[in-house]
């Protein structure tokens, strides 16, 4: 489309939607509803405030209310269709970073409203000296927008992402429908005067090390405490909810607005006591949200290097700065330890194989630099030729460069890998993923329930439970199997349960079996159970139609859904929330999961129903 | 029966009052909860008791200091209209000049008669129990503060600079235009105003509970501001030497 095109197509969508978009306000770019679409900017740095001005807007009405008997009036008045023109890469990267993190759990409909209600329009961007996007890979974008219009020359190229973004060119710019199998663009490569001197995937382990780190204090010094870097952050959503009265003191409304860590009261409790207190602890909380906290959900920055925050700020705080200097205060040799760097395996040898039963093998390997985990995570192994598959770590996570893995003969790829012998070596990339909460399971009795191959991440939990058994309240293993011969780890959990360490109890279908035990599911297991609802934690893991017969039943033993983690198994390829294979809804299980507290995916039809 | 309010003011330019009147509807609204008892923009007689008092001006001789004690006594709350009667406002220029030869500049002849002294803002010499900073107010500030009072609610100022407002607004930074400004150690609550107006922040609404001073001097210092003048740029609202 030519410039003139899009003027035109704009003006075509003002007749049918609010259109917002970038246009010159006091000098600056500043998003707003378009009255004149001349206004329109097309090439633009980034605007003071991203569209979570929009989308999660400072003030926000949840619902009415009259004061009177307490009465709750319209519930929430309905977001007007909506456009948002001129979405930069990373302004869309930070939209889906409210979403993970604003659907996750309860769905905030408030923002789900609005957010349902907006289509999406990206552009490219012109950076300038605070924008570090390229550092982040967010300074490109594959999904997540309605329409995209790419540079080109003296024109822009459209690309569509989704129908409603299709119907939007064809109801309002039919013309460019002839060209709708144009080649996409090259890549082309954007250059950022700010940037991180170390890979994004060294991030963690950097943030790891730091929290002691002088550079807090420092930061704490220089900080105004003005808040202005987390308003403006298109992706900080920390917000305060107050009551607003109409001046007759008889109704009134609930509203949200943007909170911000930066500020005193933000985490003064109800006693005067302010658990963070100093600036320092708040710009430290601030540096951990964004490139720490959310690493470890979701494998990836709550930042989106968009710069807005080192652009207003006073003080002059600059995230690239900061981080580089961490980095460059961390010895090299440290930051190499994660294998789990985008696409490219690293290779571990074999040290051990076992064979545990007809189809099981278990497998030790001697990784390149030991991780962390949590039972329940998975490693993608590589055949060459064959690709990869996810295998969950079957030992725990012990500080060791030696993990295991237990493969049970499938497809190809794990017939594969039965061929393996010791000594050769195989490519692996992970860890990835979320695991079973260890830390949460302290001084809680535990009930892990599992179902065939289920048993293998559940292995890892035991294992690490069992390094400090102490810590932990009863232990009941609830265990399900096809056959006594595909009842892994038999030994093991025999020698467990004599001793009393865990509490271990059977189930297998076959009838006639050698143990000479009733042919029974799992879901006997729970007739004559005895447990204390209020102090168990329980861990799940097995196939889905499992799920579907447990829950009810340890919902009907009194455990509440937040304590219920069930291990949600799907296809996966990437790792990275990047393929989709593994999407439930709207979360991507590599990242989120593929351990779950049942709270969290409830409301998700994919999550547990067919 | 409906809550008695007062207004009554001392020093001070009525400029608050006269924000508190422009509220128009808004306050006619407001007016059909409360009776006002007392308003000499409005009205003359007294009565004895009043629930809220709000008093605008600093005091600056002997016989306010009297008045405003009489009106504490009859007073169930009373609140210190603007910066004048919060922390004594532009009144408090005067502090650092010989206050007889003041007189004699201002009141000339009528200075023997016109016994005033340095300017003091009300909690020197009564309790003040909550206040609305500003010079003048916020209208719906006050409106605000009003409802907080009349719920029986405590009145809640925001506890963060006004470059927060300001950045909200989107408003360009007075500093990026080599203007000093006071809005990071200042208490919000104004939307502010002076810089949407293309001004800087001249602090009239008070420092924020806990200012971050010492980066806040850094700032001015590297924008070339000696020690001095950076006090001096506390001075016009008296800030920072309360
Ligand atoms: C989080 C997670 C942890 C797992 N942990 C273990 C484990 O510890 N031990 C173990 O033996 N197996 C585990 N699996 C299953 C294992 O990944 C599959 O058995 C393996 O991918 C089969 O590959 P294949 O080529 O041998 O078989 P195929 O012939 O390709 O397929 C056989 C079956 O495996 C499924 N499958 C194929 N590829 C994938 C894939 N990329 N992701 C998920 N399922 C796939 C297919 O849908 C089919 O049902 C795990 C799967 C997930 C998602
Ligand atoms: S914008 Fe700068 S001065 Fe303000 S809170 Fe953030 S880091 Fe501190
Ligand atoms: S932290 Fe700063 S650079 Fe990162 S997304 Fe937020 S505002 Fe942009
Ligand atoms: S605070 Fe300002 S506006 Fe109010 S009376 Fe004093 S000088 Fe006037
Ligand atoms: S103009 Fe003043 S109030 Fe606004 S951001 Fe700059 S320093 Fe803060
Ligand atoms: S911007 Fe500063 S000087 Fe202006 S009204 Fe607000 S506090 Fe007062
Ligand atoms: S495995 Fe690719 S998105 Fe989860």
């Amino acid at each position: 489309m030519s410039q003139a095109e899009i003027l035109r197509f704009a003006r075509a969508l003002m007749q049918a939607y609010d259109v917002v978009g970038p246009r010159r306000k006091k000098g600056r770019i500043s998003l707003g509803t378009l009255s004149d679409a001349a206004d329109l900017e097309l090439e633009f740095p980034p605007s003071v405030h991203s569209p979570k001005k929009f989308l999660f807007p400072h003030w926000d009405e949840l619902f009415r209310f009259k004061l009177e008997g307490n009465v709750l009036l319209e519930p929430e008045s309905a977001a007007p269709p909506r456009i948002i023109f001129g979405m930069h890469p990373c302004d869309l990267h930070a939209v889906k970073i409210l979403d993970d993190c604003l659907f996750e759990g309860e769905t905030d409909s408030t923002y789900r409203a609005k957010r349902e209600a907006t289509l999406l329009i990206g552009v490219d961007c012109v950076p300038d000296e605070h924008c570090f996007c390229t550092s982040l890979g967010t300074d490109r974008i594959a999904n997540g927008f309605d329409l995209f219009f790419h540079r080109r020359d003296d024109s822009y190229l459209v690309q569509t992402g989704s129908d409603q973004g299709r119907q939007l060119l064809a109801d309002h710019a039919p013309e460019t429908m002839a060209g709708a199998h144009e080649a996409p663009l090259a890549l082309q490569v954007k250059q950022c005067e700010s940037h991180l001197q170390f890979p994004t995937e060294s991030l963690p382990l950097l943030m790891k090390d730091a929290y002691e780190d002088p550079i807090w204090k420092r930061l704490g010094t220089d900080c105004l405490g003005c808040g202005g870097c987390t308003l403006l952050c298109p992706s900080c959503y920390c917000f305060n909810v107050q009551d607003k009265l109409e001046l007759d003191l008889k109704e009134g409304q609930r509203v949200r607005t943007w909170d911000s860590c930066q500020f005193d009261q933000f985490a003064k409790v109800n006693n005067g006591d302010n658990f963070r207190s100093s600036q320092s602890d708040r710009q430290r909380h601030r540096f951990y949200r964004k490139y720490k906290y959310l690493w470890d959900q979701h494998q990836r920055t709550a930042c989106v290097g968009c710069g807005r925050c080192s652009r207003e700020c006073l003080a002059r705080i600059k995230p690239t700065e900061v981080l580089n200097e961490l980095f460059s205060q961390t010895p090299p040799q440290q930051l190499e330890t994660s294998p789990g760097s985008e696409y490219q395996p690293q290779m571990a040898r074999v040290e051990r194989i076992e064979v545990i039963s007809n189809d099981d093998r278990l497998f030790r390997l001697k990784v390149p630099a030991s991780f962390n985990f949590l039972p329940g995570s998975f490693l993608q192994v590589s055949v060459f030729g064959l690709g990869e598959a996810p295998f969950s770590i079957a030992s725990p996570p012990d500080g060791s460069d030696e993990i295991e893995l237990v493969v049970r003969r499938a497809g190809a790829l794990t017939q594969a890998l039965h061929r393996v012998r010791s000594g050769d070596r195989i490519g692996i990339r992970g860890p990835f993923g979320n695991g079973y909460p260890l830390e949460k399971m302290q001084g809680k009795d535990l009930l892990l329930v599992a179902g065939g191959r289920g048993l293998i991440a559940l292995r890892s939990l035991m294992l690490s439970l069992l390094a400090k058994r102490d810590n932990y309240g009863r232990i009941t293993l609830l265990c399900g199997a096809r056959s006594i011969e595909t009842l892994l780890f038999q030994e093991d959990l025999l020698a467990w349960h004599r001793s009393g360490l865990i509490d271990c109890r059977f189930s297998v279908n076959e009838q006639g079996n050698s143990w000479g035990i009733p042919a029974t599911d799992v879901s006997y297991l729970f007739r004559d159970l005895d447990i204390n609802a209020s102090r168990t934690i329980a861990a799940v893991s097995g196939p889905p139609e499992m799920y579907r017969q447990i829950n009810p039943l340890l919902f009907r033993l009194g455990l509440p859904d937040e304590e219920i983690y069930l291990n949600l198994e799907r296809h996966m390829k990437c790792g990275l929330g990047k393929c989709g294979k593994c999407r439930i809804n709207n979360i991507c299980v590599c990242e989120c999961g593929p351990i779950f507290p049942y709270s969290s995916v409830k409301h998700m039809a994919e999550a547990i129903e067919r | 029966m409906k809550t008695r309010i007062g207004f009554f003011d001392f020093t001070g330019c009525e400029g608050c009052q006269l924000t508190v009147m422009n509220l128009e509807n808004d306050l006619l609204q407001v007016l059909q909860l409360v009776e006002v008892v007392e308003f000499r923009e409005l009205m003359s007689e007294e009565v004895s008791e009043i629930d809220i008092a709000f008093i605008e001006g600093s005091i600056t001789r002997r016989q306010d200091r009297e008045r405003l004690q009489t009106i504490r006594e009859r007073s169930k709350i009373l609140v210190a209209l603007g910066a004048c009667a919060d922390n004594g406002g532009v009144n408090l220029l005067a502090s650092n000049q010989d206050v007889a030869s003041l007189r004699q500049q201002v009141y000339a002849s009528d200075a023997e008669h016109l016994q005033t002294f340095t300017p003091l803002p009300l909690h020197r010499v009564v309790k003040v129990d909550y206040r609305i900073p500003g010079c003048p107010i916020d209208g719906q500030e006050f409106l605000a503060v009003m409802q907080a009072l009349l719920l029986e609610r405590e009145p809640e100022l925001p506890n963060f600079a006004v470059c927060v407002e300001c950045k909200l607004a989107e408003y360009p930074c007075s500093f990026d235009y080599g203007e000093i400004c006071l809005g990071p150690v200042t208490r919000a609550g104004c939307r502010a105003i002076c810089i949407e107006g293309g001004d800087r922040c001249r602090g009239c609404r008070g420092l924020v509970d806990n200012p971050r001073t010492s980066p806040y001097h850094k700032v001015l210092e590297e924008h070339g501001l000696s020690v001095q003048e950076i006090l001096e740029q506390y001075r016009i609202f008296h800030i920072g030497e309360e």
